[in-house]
């Protein structure tokens, strides 16, 4: 008994290190677990308040960037407003004329970024609204310059939002153009990446990129960004589209969350056909 | 015990320090990790064992204060204070502390940490693994290095005075 209690202090630093290895990778493969998520939504709602706390103390050097970007915005918005004003008009007309219903904009929900973490491949931010205010995983985050990225985890007074520049980020989306369907997936820089989008397809940089009518999380025709690269690689049946995303994250002050609830039929249906092929 | 809630609440500044205020030092989204330099320390100063468990508890309480996979910087970080570990020597912390050898054990740990957060990280992405260690792991690690710099020379100055 006292060889082993021997052995055991002899090789502790091994055996804790073992344990600690073993618990860790019992954490990370219950990440879907509720005590987890319950702890992780307590921990999101205590960083939330310290970051909200901190967020009252000004960043002069950002506010005179986000004046001098919001004057800009302000001069290009007074214009698409005029030019809006006009397609509205006409689109009025054109719709009592096919008799087509008004469709009904989303509701939204607007949120302060109170925190930012810009982890390279793990870029969130942390939102002033959480489940009191209805917000729920999976629900879209927008700006007024287009889509930002979805909610990810909530507890009742905060919430992350994943931005579009993360590596589990995925959105359907379409070329507004010409209507070509593909994937967005974010190429570890600045910019995102159409996927999915064969050689024989016609793309030219400027093309502006929308989301589609194929997401179950997005709503259609936000803008995602403007094509500003197009190659081929031999031996790829693919084309490569680089996407200058619309929205400047490093400048997000505020956003919109989406509250839409997901169609649970349709996605149901469509997991239940992914399980009959596996 | 009064250790023991001083590295608690060192590591809860770290933390609010590594998670809000380093990006302002960021060079081309590139970020030193202040963790893995305070693992290293701990590491000197008290040893495998203890490097090993407060690696852990730092990984831990930083993926759950960033919203991230729980676990993922917990194991990192505990291989990272393990890693540390193997330089401790008795009653040799200060020499190591204010050598290039702490610098070292920063590279090492720091190395070892981002290859193992990758190679989770990016598993069933199509982020290739190589690339993304070599240009966000590696780049953070010399970062992380020459940051410590600035603490082994503090470290330097500091005994210094103490011995005179």
């Amino acid at each position: 008994m006292q060889r082993f209690v021997n052995i055991i202090l002899w090789f502790k630093e091994y055996l804790v290190f073992a344990l600690l290895l073993i618990f860790s990778l019992i954490l990370l493969n219950s990440n879907d677990n509720v005590q987890i998520k319950a702890i992780r939504s307590y921990t999101i709602g205590m960083i939330g308040s310290i970051q909200n706390a901190l967020a009252i103390i000004p960043n002069i050097f950002e506010i005179k960037r986000e004046n001098e970007t919001l004057r800009q915005l302000n001069v290009n918005l007074s214009d698409e407003v005029n030019r809006l004003r006009e397609a509205r008009l006409e689109n009025i007309r054109l719709r009592s004329m096919l008799g087509l219903k008004d469709k009904s904009d989303f509701k939204l929900l607007t949120a302060d970024i109170i925190g930012k973490n810009l982890h390279l491949l793990n870029n969130t931010i942390t939102l002033n609204v959480g489940e009191n205010n209805g917000v729920r995983n999976n629900m879209p985050i927008i700006s007024e310059m287009g889509l930002v990225g979805k909610i990810i985890a909530t507890s009742k007074h905060y919430s992350i939002g994943q931005l579009m520049l993360s590596k589990d980020f995925r959105a359907s989306a379409k070329i507004q153009r010409n209507r070509i369907d593909g994937i967005i997936v974010w190429n570890k820089g600045s910019n995102v990446e159409l996927k999915n989008i064969v050689k024989t397809q016609e793309v030219r940089i400027g093309d502006v990129v929308l989301t589609s009518e194929y997401s179950s999380i997005f709503p259609p025709n936000i803008k995602i960004g403007t094509v500003y690269n197009v190659s081929e690689q031999p031996g790829s049946l693919f084309k490569q589209i680089e996407v200058t995303p619309s929205v400047d994250f490093t400048m997000l002050e505020q956003v919109f969350i989406v509250i839409a609830v997901q169609d649970t039929e349709r996605v149901n249906l469509e997991k239940k056909l992914v399980r009959q092929k596996k | 015990m009064m250790k023991h809630i001083k590295y608690l609440f060192l590591t809860f500044i770290f933390i609010f320090i590594q998670s809000q205020i380093i990006q302002l030092i960021s060079l081309e989204g590139i970020t030193p990790d202040i963790l893995i330099i305070w693992i290293a320390y701990i590491a000197v100063k008290n040893g495998q064992l203890y490097a090993t468990v407060w690696g852990f508890i730092i990984g831990l309480i930083f993926d759950l204060s960033i919203g991230s996979f729980i676990g993922i910087s917990a194991l990192s970080k505990t291989v990272a204070g393990f890693t540390a570990g193997y330089f401790f020597r008795d009653n040799k912390s200060v020499i190591l502390l204010t050598s290039y050898r702490f610098l070292i054990i920063v590279l090492i740990s720091s190395l070892i940490s981002n290859t193992i957060y990758f190679l989770i990280f990016t598993r069933g992405s199509e982020i290739d693994l190589l690339h993304v260690i070599f240009l966000i792991g590696f780049t953070t690690s010399i970062y992380t290095t020459a940051f410590s710099i600035l603490l082994m020379f503090s470290f330097s100055r500091r005994y210094s005075k103490l011995h005179v």
